[in-house]
């Protein structure tokens, strides 16, 4: 079987089919949950891996899920109740120690056979709103991974096509937000019977051996196409740090991050080493279901960027081998058991930030100025009339870094992350909640460039009855970075007033956990902006106008920062703006 | 009863005339094309229209109907060069439009582009915070309009030269009042603007798809509303009354003035009448399976037909430019590739054919219009697959010499090509392009091209169906009996259909009095709506077909699914009819329902529909003995695909009939189009004309 070349037409027509499998898993499961962390904003993965457990495609949804899955078959291996597969077995799994992302994201799994052989596995995971953790929602400030909620290794479900009710009344019994977990489950699971299903009509229509075959000459190709990409980057050790705010707990303690790339031939290491040892909090990164799949992203961004190729490679396992991940036990990246390690988001997006800062010395027209690199995890949560909980997560955008060729977007999921965002009308129909704004910061200015910084946006959210808050979220202190001359951008910021006193204004540190909220509270997020590219002074006049028509950069700091000189009616005076430059260069 | 159809292409306008036994000329089918104006469509159109008559010998006042696809509303959208839109909106949300669903184009990439930020519908300056605020979830007023600032707002926008504005309130779905307020404000301070608020264009919950689809709507709508009004009136100083009608992107036509109102209705209008004409012609012989690729001189329309069916796609997946647009659309995608696409070297010293087009003026090398750059049509000729004196007939004079020359001068030199093999090189280079874009809307969709038939149309689409059916692996193609006016003709094979909704969310199993009565308007005051627009078109009440459709989820969901709603006033019994329907769906689509989850009502819909009369397309007589020694022309050569030069003879297609055999090296010769039969493949002749090619 291995020998047997599949014929080009159908390679593609068997690659085709297997995008819109994880396409289809990923619709269904979507438009069929219930909490809008997975339906409006998508944080979820799914596809189909070979009974080794390789990626065989998986769906266009949030990047921190892509490439997550083989690990949380890898241990759900080594905790499968009852040590083996069956057909009709449907396993769920959320334990960070085995593989997984982090503990919110539950993984549903279904062993796939065919004419009674294990062929492979149709799976998802999807973000869940609670699954009783210590506080509702998210989590930061508890000290083991105990305190983050039931924990789920290899269990089954269903059992030969039985539902395990037991287990079901269980996780029901478990959460804050009992209904909308199950009936997410529940599409879970329908989404991976579809992907069972279609696979096994794939498999009717070409046969096994071809079926097979082109699979693996898939994933060839996309791990060929990813070491010609290597191949081109000189050989070397590239190093670039930096620092994170805190751990959600001790304040003043700053937490550096240090990524060494190893280039050597067509491979890749990444190296943590010198990055913060573990902390006391949840704020840690499984080794396995996250920190790997982070640096697969991120040289996946750097080399084969999708708008530069002209025809797209097949999302497998394929893109993850010729990368390998060093981190020390014990450290921030790779802590030890049972440390906590549920808020491990933005220290993947810093990881990528620095890993595109180490190479930028060798790839100047590929890497980007410095982004938010952050995110903004916020969980509000509180009690109806009912006495039940309502819990609502949602997160926020970034900005970009300045680019060699073009400005660094702006308000937009940024690196790791990309989600959508809850549509703030389908907000306010469902949960006592008001959004009182969501716009482009106004008071700061990106980092000028010649190609400038992306703006970060201000959200703010009223909560109508008291509660909890709890925010992950990084970069109030180091600041996202100017690159060949471009300025620094800005950091970000979180506040909490009440609505009916908007004057006095509490500043909130990064990352906070079980906040309680009077009614009327509003969290003000303001994102961090990004660094600008190249030498502001490069840039156009005309262009830097246009950014002061709409009001994304002031008169002043045209004049100080760009060197451009506008007149009373906003047109450029061409010739004091040539002597500002001049002068200012 | 006489009607045209009139279809606008990048390249040329097609006309299609179909008389009755009642009108003076007797029935008959009559074609015709123009080249088209591209600064002002309707010049083409009036042309087409008065020749298309002088043709048929009818009177132009015989005319009763005119069905127009058109590409003016999706040029603009290209090309973006639409309206200077002002926006008033809620104070706070002054950059919805900018962030979006803050979600990249893409996962992996560093240098992506972001179209609603770097090509923005209103751009930030013109985009002004109003203070008012609307409360979910019942539309209680929390901030009163500032109806001094939305004088100012106006004032300002006039100042600086703003033609057309747009509401979009937070919650306008709930409370309309701000915006109709502000709106009848703007109104008065700019009379000649064009004014449109969010409830009125889409009036559904989620505001960027709201306020996008709005601004959209704003952005086409003064050209598109004037390019309307305009054709319509010059229509009436020809003393032609017919009817005007447009074909809509969800393949039903609609009149002028909603099309004003609306014009957001009509962003795919002219590639819709080449699926629908597609559709058409294919079912004449039974085809289920098709793929259809409409080529004309500046682009293709390709679009994937399944067991009969047109998809449409669901509003929650329709884009246009980047840009949310919340409206029914037929699943088709649009590549730069025609006969008119210009071949050139690029900097880098790349061989590359297209996206741009030489369009009509100047036109390919050999038109001698002044067109200096070597495009497809010319590379045909080289390649003696287009007939430099065949050229619509004859009607067009083409100088192949033009064509050797700018092919040699541009491409063959610089490439250190010979002559033939730069032209070989073209064409294979605009098949290679139009198959990826095919791919994109099948293969990459699962769908397997060896169960379909590929049916290349427009004039140029014939002459490329073999190579793109090899390149594909489609397992034959089809090119329909006249494929020069396919999309015209598809103009007159559809109904008239108007959509209409409105936003109510409410818990069905759990609706209360209030909730409930006012299902019962909204249902009444939607089927008013688009009966009253179905009357105006003249139709009778016992004609009009309407659907009506709760859309619905369960509460919690986010996407909501279709339930039909019973006729006749709702009741109780209805109610619950609609609830099961709902769990149905659900269950059909997921395969799961949830049989202790509320279902939430989010929107109701009524669809009208009329019959049309539909264009009735003849069975061709039978092929007898001698037909293909009078159909044959001549012989001469023709250079296909391997570079071979074979003598190939030329037949005339409408002196065959049903049933007749053509094999290959063969070209089947018509006004406007040539049909290629390579060596080895063989053409049928089907029963209504269809002319099936397989190896």
């Amino acid at each position: 079987m291995k020998n047997n070349t599949v014929d080009p037409i159908t390679l593609q027509v068997i690659s085709g089919a297997l995008d819109t499998i994880a396409e289809e898993m990923g619709h269904v499961l979507y438009r069929m949950s219930f909490s809008s962390i997975i339906r409006e904003s998508q944080d979820l993965g799914a596809g189909l891996f070979d009974a080794n457990y390789q990626t065989i495609c998986e769906s266009e949804s949030t990047p921190m899920h892509i490439g997550s899955i083989p690990a949380y078959l890898r241990g759900a291996e080594q905790t499968l109740q009852d040590g083996e597969w069956h057909e009709g077995d449907v396993i769920v799994h959320n334990h960070p120690y085995y593989g997984s992302s982090h503990t919110p994201d539950l993984a549903i799994i279904i062993p796939i056979f065919y004419q009674g052989e294990l062929v492979g596995f149709s799976g998802n995971t999807a973000h869940h709103i609670d699954i009783g953790a210590a506080t509702p929602g998210l989590i930061i400030d508890v000290g083991d991974v105990y305190a983050e909620g039931m924990l789920f290794a290899g269990l089954k479900l269903y059992e030969k096509g039985v539902r395990n009710e037991g287990l079901a009344k269980m996780i029901t019994a478990n959460s804050r937000a009992s209904n909308q977990l199950m009936r997410d489950i529940e599409a879970q699971v329908a989404s991976a019977k579809l992907g069972v299903k279609r696979f096994k009509e794939l498999i009717d229509r070409y046969g096994k051996g071809v079926t097979f075959s082109a699979i693996e000459q898939l994933i060839n190709y996309s791990e060929k196409m990813l070491r010609q990409r290597i191949q081109e980057v000189p050989d070397g050790e590239y190093r670039a740090e930096g620092f994170l705010d805190d751990d959600g707990r001790n304040r003043e303690n700053r937490l550096p991050v240090v990524v060494t790339v190893k280039v050597e031939g067509d491979s890749v290491v990444v190296d943590l080493t010198g990055s913060a040892p573990q902390t006391p909090t949840a704020y840690n990164v499984p080794f396995e279901g996250s920190c790997k799949v982070a640096a697969y992203a991120a040289f996946r961004k750097l080399l084969l960027d999708a708008c530069s190729l002209e025809v797209p490679i097949p999302s497998n396992e394929g893109s993850f081998k010729p990368i390998s991940v060093v981190a020390p036990k014990g450290s921030i990246f790779n802590p030890n058991f049972p440390a906590a390690a549920e808020a491990r988001f933005t220290q993947c997006n810093r990881m990528i930030d620095l890993i595109i800062k180490a190479l930028s010395p060798v790839l100047p027209d590929k890497v980007i100025a410095g982004s938010s690199a952050s995110i903004s995890f916020a969980s509000y949560a509180g009690m109806k009339e009912d006495g039940d909980y309502w819990v609502f997560l949602e997160v926020n955008e970034g900005a970009y870094g300045g680019r060699p060729k073009s400005d660094g977007p702006d308000s937009i999921d940024n690196l790791m992350a990309n989600t959508r965002n809850n549509p703030i009308e389908d907000l306010g129909m469902h949960l006592p909640m008001i959004c009182d704004r969501y716009e482009l910061r106004d008071d700061v200015m990106p980092g000028a460039g010649k190609h400038r910084g992306g703006i970060g946006v201000v959200k703010s959210q009223r909560v109508l009855t008291p509660g909890f808050i709890t925010h992950e979220s990084e970069r109030h202190y180091d600041v996202p970075w100017g690159a060949f001359g471009g300025k620094d951008g800005a950091v970000g910021k979180t506040e909490i007033y009440n609505y009916s006193d908007s004057k006095s204004i509490k500043e909130m540190p990064s990352k906070f956990s079980g906040y309680v909220t009077k009614a009327g509270d509003v969290m003000a997020y303001y994102s961090p902006c990004g660094g600008g590219f190249g030498d502001p002074l490069e840039r156009s006049a005309e262009k830097v106008r246009e950014d002061v028509l709409d009001d994304f950069c002031t008169v002043e700091h045209a004049y100080e920062v760009y060197g451009v000189v506008l007149d009373a009616d906003l047109r450029v005076d061409v010739g004091a703006t040539e002597k500002r430059r001049q002068a200012a260069s | 009863m006489a009607r045209i159809g009139v279809d606008v292409g990048g390249t040329n306008t097609d006309l299609i005339l179909e008389t009755s036994d009642n009108d003076s000329v007797g029935k008959g089918i009559y074609q015709h094309k123009v080249p088209s104006t591209t600064d002002d469509q309707s010049v083409a159109v009036m042309q087409g229209i008065i020749e298309i008559c002088e043709k048929a010998r009818i009177n132009k006042n015989e005319i009763d109907h005119i069905v127009h696809g058109t590409t003016v509303a999706t040029n603009i959208s290209i090309e973006h060069n639409g309206a200077e839109v002002g926006m008033l909106t809620t104070k706070g949300f002054r950059d919805i439009l900018h962030i979006g669903r803050h979600k990249r184009p893409h996962n992996f990439s560093l240098h992506f582009d972001v179209p609603w930020q770097t090509s923005p519908l209103v751009k930030r300056r013109n985009r002004i915070p109003i203070s008012e605020r609307v409360l979910p979830p019942n539309g209680d007023v929390e901030t009163p309009l500032d109806e001094e600032e939305v004088k100012a707002a106006a004032e300002k926008l006039k100042r600086e030269g703003v033609k057309s504005v747009i509401i979009g309130f937070l919650y306008s779905f709930l409370n309309r009042d701000h915006e109709i307020r502000a709106k009848e404000i703007v109104k008065s301070i700019m009379p000649d603007a064009y004014v449109c608020c969010s409830c009125e264009v889409v009036d559904a919950m989620r505001e960027y798809e709201r306020f996008s689809t709005t601004a959209m709507n704003a952005y086409i709508g003064p050209k598109t509303s004037y390019y309307l009004k305009h054709l319509e009136s010059e229509l009436k100083e020809q003393g032609i009354h017919a009817d005007l009608r447009l074909m809509q992107s969800n393949g039903g036509v609609a009149t002028i003035d909603s099309c004003c109102e609306k014009p957001v209705n009509i962003l795919m209008s002219g590639p819709a009448g080449g699926v629908i004409g597609g559709h058409y012609f294919a079912n004449l012989d039974g085809e289920k399976n098709i793929i259809t690729v409409d080529i004309g001189g500046t682009s293709a329309d390709i679009s994937t037909l399944s067991d009969g069916g047109i998809k449409i796609m669901n509003p929650r997946d329709s884009y246009v430019g980047g840009h949310p647009v919340m409206v029914p659309m037929i699943d088709l995608i649009t590549i730069g590739a025609g006969g008119g696409s210009v071949a050139y070297v690029d900097e880098a010293g790349g061989f590359q054919v297209g996206p741009r087009s030489a369009g009509s003026m100047p036109g390919p090398a050999c038109y001698n219009r002044g067109g200096t750059e070597p495009t497809v049509t010319d590379a045909n000729i080289v390649l003696g697959r287009l007939d430099p004196d065949q050229m619509l007939g004859g009607d067009l004079q083409v100088d192949p010499a033009l064509s050797i020359e700018a092919i040699r001068e541009k491409v063959a030199e610089p490439l250190g090509l010979s002559v033939k093999d730069a032209a070989l090189g073209i064409i294979k280079i605009i098949n290679n392009n139009m198959a990826l874009a095919i791919r994109s809307n099948s293969v990459a969709k699962g769908v397997d091209p060896r169960d379909y038939v590929l049916m290349p149309f427009g004039g140029a689409g014939p002459v490329h169906g073999p190579a793109l059916a090899e390149e594909m692996n489609a397992k034959a193609v089809l090119c329909p009996p006249a494929p020069g006016i396919t999309s015209a003709a598809g103009l007159l094979t559809t109904n008239l259909q108007y959509e209409a909704t409105r936003s109510l969310l409410c818990d069905l199993d759990t609706i209360s009095k209030n909730d409930f009565e006012k299902a019962i308007v909204y249902v009444n005051e939607l089927e008013e709506e688009v009966t009253g627009k179905l009357r105006d078109d003249g139709v009778d009440d016992a004609h009009i077909n309407l659907i009506r459709l709760a859309e619905c989820r369960y509460h919690g969901q986010g996407f909501e699914l279709r339930a039909d709603v019973p006729a006749g006033e709702l009741d109780q019994d209805k109610l619950a009819t609609v609830i099961e329907n709902f769990h149905r769906t659900h269950e059909a689509d997921y395969g799961y329902r949830f049989n202790d989850a509320a279902v939430e009502l989010v929107t109701l819909r009524v669809i009208g529909t009329s019959e049309s009369k539909k264009l009735t397309w003849d069975t061709l007589k039978e092929a007898s003995v001698d037909d293909l020694k009078e159909a044959l022309m001549y012989e001469r050569k023709t250079t296909f695909d391997d570079g071979e030069e074979l003598l190939t003879p030329r037949y005339n297609r409408s002196l065959l009939g049903a049933g007749q055999v053509i094999e290959g090296p063969a070209m089947l010769m018509q006004h406007d189009s040539t049909s290629l039969v390579p060596p080895g493949w063989v053409a049928k002749i089907s029963a209504h004309g269809n002319l099936i090619i397989s190896k």
